[in-house]
């Protein structure tokens, strides 16, 4: 019969204390807690077997009431998800100790408990500390110019930035991995992928070059692959990490680089195949006369000098653009300029039947400038238009006031420049495709005029232009108030 | 009967000097100062041998021999001019009656040999 009862007080201490730190415990295993809940659980075990032993030893010898009291009470406690000393302890016999021990055990629990409670909180806020460190770190990623792709152990995109998205026309979900042959297309690229999974191991580092698209839309990309090695021995690629860099444009540099050095020496040779041709004359006795003598040293004469402005020209630039030119800026009238250029551009129209306008307001508009800088300027872009404009056609240089600025328009009735042109005419070596053809030049005058304008003097240079109509270059220059 | 030589130069002093070393040689000579200049006078003159240049506006001195070698039934010989050299894509020439690609700076009496040499028999020793 104690046997019995001993073994009913067990059940139920069991069940009392197990079903009251199991609701108590809930609530943290939902915040996530595996640590705390296997520590409680722990605890909760311990707690319920000592119990239940020395409950179940007791229960045989202390009055009913008094029991029922405790259980109730720890019930109570349990129903409140309360923990607090459980029992008084006013008798001293062997259920007032259980009590105190139980007591103490309970503030050990409920200090446990609290310390979870904290220690949870504390994890709470190094997550939040985390995540917000995360969503930093894959902002910055995103913000990249270069294109990153990240493939995990598995081949699936596991990160990529709005640059590779870009690139390959993706949108990335950080919710769904997916293969990344589902996301990307191109089977070059994939290729490299591939490549880098299977071989990654021996070559962990690659750089390669990778390009898509053709002709005027070719791109060029510079690809840095690297695997990401795991594993005690360094034997297991964990992902591969591509990051592309665009070249298109360095390409297009040192193809210009390349097509300038090619013009600059084709326009060397010209003046130089003169030179050349004309002393030979000379020397084999071809002249049969003074005048004809006098012709042929006139050609090399004019020759040498053309051949010496280009060299200069190109000069010049390279000086101008290394800051090697000091820069004298006074206060100066800009209509004095454009006068100066329109003298000195007068013949060369004439003789090319082109009408040049010099529209110049009767006031003299100021500005902090060099001199002989913007005269140059001025020049190359009158040249320009001069040159650029059939037979037959008009240039006209006028100048007004515009909010701040100094405007100086110079308008031709040439041959126009295509739209993928205009906006490229003043960089340094480029020419426009139709241009080459029609004026030979080194595709150096804009490029100074830019610089001129905008980074010695502040101002700014745009093209307005229409193909077989002519086209507007407009200076702008601060004006002196 | 002189051989009449057409020289298209974009470089009007190249074009005279050529003009001049190959009147004094004997030679009949025509001018002309880019590629569809020359393109007319040959149609217009049929002469027996051409010297172009290579780079000119409009019409490059190979475009001019293309279009003249499709229009004609008798090609013209020619000798190209140009300052280019090895940029020179050499399998275009070959369907053209090139004779020679001389590179600027050149010697106008190499070039009046290499003319002689062509046109051999009409050539005034």
């Amino acid at each position: 019969m104690i046997e019995l009862r001993r073994a009913a007080a067990v059940v139920l201490l069991f069940l009392g204390v197990g079903v009251g730190l199991h609701l108590l415990l809930e609530p943290m295993r939902e915040a996530g807690q595996p640590a705390v809940v296997k520590a409680m659980a722990l605890g909760a075990g311990l707690a319920m077997a000592v119990l239940g032993i020395i409950g179940g030893v007791l229960i045989a010898r202390v009055p009913k009431e008094r029991i029922d009291g405790v259980t109730e009470h720890l019930e109570d406690m349990v129903r409140r998800g309360a923990i607090g000393l459980a029992i008084s302890e006013t008798e001293s016999d062997a259920l007032g100790r259980l009590g105190h021990a139980i007591n103490r055990y309970l503030s050990f629990v409920k200090e446990e408990v609290e310390q979870s409670h904290l220690e949870a909180k504390e994890r709470q806020i190094q997550m939040k500390v985390l995540d917000a460190e995360k969503r930093h770190v894959e902002a910055v990623i995103h913000a990249i110019s270069d294109g990153v792709v990240v493939i995990d152990a598995f081949g699936d995109l596991m990160l990529s930035n709005a640059a590779a998205e870009d690139i390959f026309g993706f949108k990335f979900d950080p919710a769904v991995r997916r293969p990344i042959e589902e996301v990307i297309t191109d089977t070059g690229f994939l290729a490299l992928i591939n490549d880098m999974r299977e071989t990654g191991l021996f070559t962990p580092h690659r750089t390669v070059g990778w390009s898509q698209g053709s002709g005027e839309q070719a791109r060029t990309w510079r690809v840095i692959l690297n695997t990401v090695v795991e594993g005690k021995r360094r034997d297991r690629i964990s992902g591969v990490v591509a990051v592309l860099h665009d070249v298109t444009k360095e390409k297009e540099i040192a193809r210009m680089k390349s097509d300038f050095v090619s013009n600059v020496s084709h326009e060397l040779k010209a003046p130089l195949a003169s030179i050349r041709a004309y002393t030979e004359m000379l020397v084999d006795g071809e002249a049969r006369n003074e005048t004809e003598t006098r012709e042929y040293l006139h050609v090399i004469g004019t020759e040498t000098d053309r051949m010496n402005r280009l060299i200069d020209n190109i000069l010049n630039l390279s000086r101008l653009e290394s800051g090697l030119v000091p820069v004298n800026k006074t206060d100066l009238a800009v209509t004095e300029i454009l006068r100066d250029v329109a003298d000195v551009m007068t013949p060369q129209a004439v003789q090319r039947n082109i009408r040049l306008e010099a529209d110049l307001a009767p006031v003299f508009f100021r500005v902090q400038g060099d001199r002989d800088m913007l005269y140059q300027a001025v020049l190359n872009v009158v040249s320009n238009a001069v040159k650029y404009t059939p037979e037959g056609g008009q240039v006209k240089i006028s100048t007004y006031l515009d909010d701040s600025a100094v405007v100086v328009d110079v308008a031709d009735t040439g041959y126009g420049i295509p739209p993928e042109d205009s906006g490229r005419v003043f960089e340094k070596f480029y020419r426009a495709r139709h241009s080459a053809k029609v004026v030979k030049g080194t595709g150096l005058g804009l490029a100074l005029v830019k610089h001129v304008v905008e980074v010695i003097h502040g101002g700014r240079v745009t093209v307005e232009s229409v193909v077989g109509k002519g086209s507007v270059f407009r200076l702008y220059l601060p004006a002196v108030r | 009967m002189p051989c009449r030589v057409l020289i298209v130069d974009d470089e009007i002093a190249i074009a005279n000097v050529v003009a001049r070393k190959l009147q004094n040689a004997g030679l009949e000579t025509s001018v002309a100062t880019d590629g569809q200049e020359g393109y007319e006078q040959a149609l217009a003159r049929r002469p027996d041998f051409m010297i172009t240049d290579l780079q000119m506006p409009g019409m490059t001195g190979v475009e001019l021999c293309t279009r003249l070698t499709a229009e004609l039934d008798e090609p013209i010989p020619t000798i190209l001019l140009t300052a280019k050299g090895f940029e020179i894509d050499r399998a275009v020439l070959t369907h053209l009656p090139i004779l020679h690609v001389m590179t600027k700076p050149f010697s106008p009496s190499e070039l009046l040999a290499a003319v002689r040499e062509a046109l051999g028999l009409c050539a005034p020793a």
